[in-house]
């Protein structure tokens, strides 16, 4: 079963014709589908508009958050729910065609778990919209080494056993690929899509998104190279720190020998000092790390990262 | 449910507040908690509870604060909503009814504001500061946290963090829970139009606990954007003052016994212990994400 969750957020006048496309896109391939809509707390007609889809097309689901909370947890919340194998993320605001699906779906079934789509003519502003984009996206590239060209693109298709292994919060939607690379091992492809301009209303987001995405992109480098053994590279930190403590602790003892230059002596000891402290510090914030990772090991499937079985049984 | 302190004529207290209740129909227990070796306190509530009143007192084993006393009492609460009042009468026992009337009207939590008509000025002039704070920090529509009246739905005072000091700020972790929060305004009691100034130590504990709030509603996901801010701009100062006294030893000025060599270090030092605690903080909340729940569904009601 195929399903597609469509995160929406005020987004009234976007779901009839959505249904329409989705309905129109899958006609003749498969019929084996749900069209799951999380609605992130909008304050318009969304709901409504949805259900009222409901009666002539079963194959609708609909799921309503609390609040606004954005739109990962909206993600996660359709995964959570979606009932299928193979789940199509898309954007609720007609950007993304799902004439598309069929090409990433068919995709997946060469042997990846995440297949995601890149917009090859984008339709936005290029100063307010493109161009962030592409500075975030040659970030995020670089960051996670995973070559990626449109994080951005919420057009993708995913296997369940992915998605098990993923865990959506805080903003993390934005760099799916990556995560699910650094904490699964999935193999990723890219194909291009269709993109179209809104139709309706305006974007949810604005420029000032960029000031969050770095010390996530921190976050997701981190998790990728130590997420298994975070006391490595605390304690690597830790070292440099003690190195530059023995450096200046040298020069410490060296002014010390001439005992003229009494400023030095005590400055050089106060520096000395602070690299102390930091190399220290940096080892006991990794033994928390580890420690906390020794919490979380009961569950071994949400752990593991993605295997292939090579040749048959 | 009261949850007391001090002492406080409670018979009294009682009397006032079971009234309107009473007369609007309305089914109800008390519920009186006092913290170790309190019972005191509740002994003229005693006769009254013989007499047939719906009164139950409860005395604390240990002292676990206002929010870790609510906790404990939880469980012996009977009714579906619950009605956290102040030991010390601070609405008029005519808001009681209007409070359950909000939450039957679709509320799952109602803060009550006592109206600032009549009260002291200094009394305002502190309660718009801190809520001025408040909003800037953590958002939210309350005027009187400190009111410390609120009518909430049993099920969802389960959900909030009932431990430590954040009793008075249990609205704000409702509203980031997704449950409907509405602040309602009602009269003041008489008995509470009197100054409050207090030591500059409750002060300082209120704002401790008001950072504590801050960061958990809004860096609990990503501590690395609170540590990685504080952190990396500490740590660029202390570069930048690195830098230049670096520049000035290319010159020829001598470096080892300039103070400024220490701040420089040290800045930066502090900085990178910063950055290192959000980077801890982040593998704690990804190692965690398995099992916590990021959202909270709505009721779907039929169109």
């Amino acid at each position: 079963m195929l399903t597609i969750t469509v995160p929406v957020y005020n987004e009234e006048e976007s779901v009839g014709p959505m249904v329409d496309a989705v309905r129109e896109a899958l006609r003749g391939w498969r019929d084996d589908w749900e069209l799951l809509f999380v609605d992130d707390g909008s304050r318009d007609g969304t709901v409504g508009a949805v259900q009222s889809r409901m009666p002539d097309e079963p194959r609708i689901r609909l799921i309503r958050l609390a609040r606004n909370y954005g739109q990962s947890a909206a993600m996660q919340a359709g995964f959570d729910h979606a009932r299928g194998d193979v789940i199509v993320t898309m954007d609720g605001d007609l950007q993304n065609d799902p004439r598309d699906i069929r090409a990433l779906v068919t995709k997946l079934e060469d042997g990846f778990d995440l297949v995601a789509g890149y917009r090859e003519r984008r339709k936005d502003f290029l100063v307010s919209r493109r161009i962030p984009s592409w500075l975030g996206n040659a970030l995020v590239r670089r960051v996670t080494k995973v070559a990626i060209r449109d994080t951005g693109c919420t057009l993708k298709v995913f296997r369940r056993e992915l998605l098990e292994r993923l865990r959506l919060y805080s903003d993390l939607h934005r760099f799916i690929p990556a995560l699910a690379v650094a904490v699964a091992g999935a193999r990723v492809a890219e194909i291009p899509v269709r993109h179209h301009a809104r139709r309706f209303g305006r974007g949810n987001y604005g420029i000032s998104r960029v000031t969050k995405v770095l010390p996530d992109l921190i976050t997701l480098a981190m998790l990728r190279r130590s997420r298994e053994h975070p006391l490595q590279m605390f304690a690597a930190a830790g070292i440099a720190a003690l190195t530059f403590a023995l450096v200046t602790s040298v020069f410490a003892m060296l002014a010390a020998w001439d005992w003229a230059d009494n400023g030095s002596v005590v400055v050089l000891t106060a520096v000395a000092t602070c690299w102390l402290s930091l190399g220290g510090f940096l080892i006991l914030a990794g033994l928390i790390a580890e420690s906390s990772l020794q919490t979380d090991s009961d569950d071994r499937q949400f752990d593991g990262v993605l295997l292939r079985r090579i040749g048959s049984l | 449910m009261i949850v007391s302190e001090r002492s406080e004529p409670f018979a009294e207290f009682y009397r006032e507040y079971a009234e309107p209740l009473r007369a609007g129909g309305i089914s109800f227990e008390f519920i009186f908690v006092v913290p170790a070796s309190g019972q005191a306190l509740l002994e003229p509530l005693i006769p009254l509870r013989a007499s047939g009143e719906p009164i139950v007192l409860f005395e604390s084993a240990e002292n676990v604060g206002e929010a870790g006393l609510l906790r404990s009492v939880l469980t012996h609460c009977s009714g579906e909503v619950v009605l956290v009042l102040a030991a010390y009468r601070r609405v008029a026992a005519s808001a009681l009814p209007l409070l359950l009337q909000a939450i039957d009207d679709g509320a799952d939590l109602v803060v009550a504001r006592r109206t600032a008509a009549g009260d002291r000025a200094a009394n305002q002039v502190q309660r718009r500061l801190v809520h001025g704070l408040v909003r800037v920090l953590v958002g939210g529509p309350f005027h009187d946290l400190g009111s410390g009246v609120r009518a909430i739905r049993r099920e969802v005072l389960a959900e909030l963090p009932l431990y430590g000091e954040f009793s008075r700020f249990l609205p704000l972790f409702a509203i980031r829970e997704g449950f409907r929060v509405q602040e309602l305004e009602v009269p003041q009691h008489s008995a509470d139009r009197r100054t409050r100034i207090y030591s500059p130590l409750i002060y300082l504990r209120r704002l401790i606990d008001l950072l504590a709030v801050y960061f958990l509603i809004r860096f609990r996901e990503k501590p690395l954007r609170f540590f990685g801010l504080v952190g990396g701009l500490v740590s660029l100062a202390g570069f930048f003052i690195l830098v230049v006294l670096g520049a000035q030893r290319l010159a020829g000025k001598p470096l080892a016994d300039r103070p400024m060599l220490l701040v420089g270090v040290l800045l930066f030092v502090l900085g990178v212990q910063g950055l290192a605690l959000g980077l801890v903080g982040e593998i704690i909340v990804h190692a965690g994400s398995k099992g916590r729940k990021v959202y909270r569904l709505a009721p779907i009601k039929p169109e």
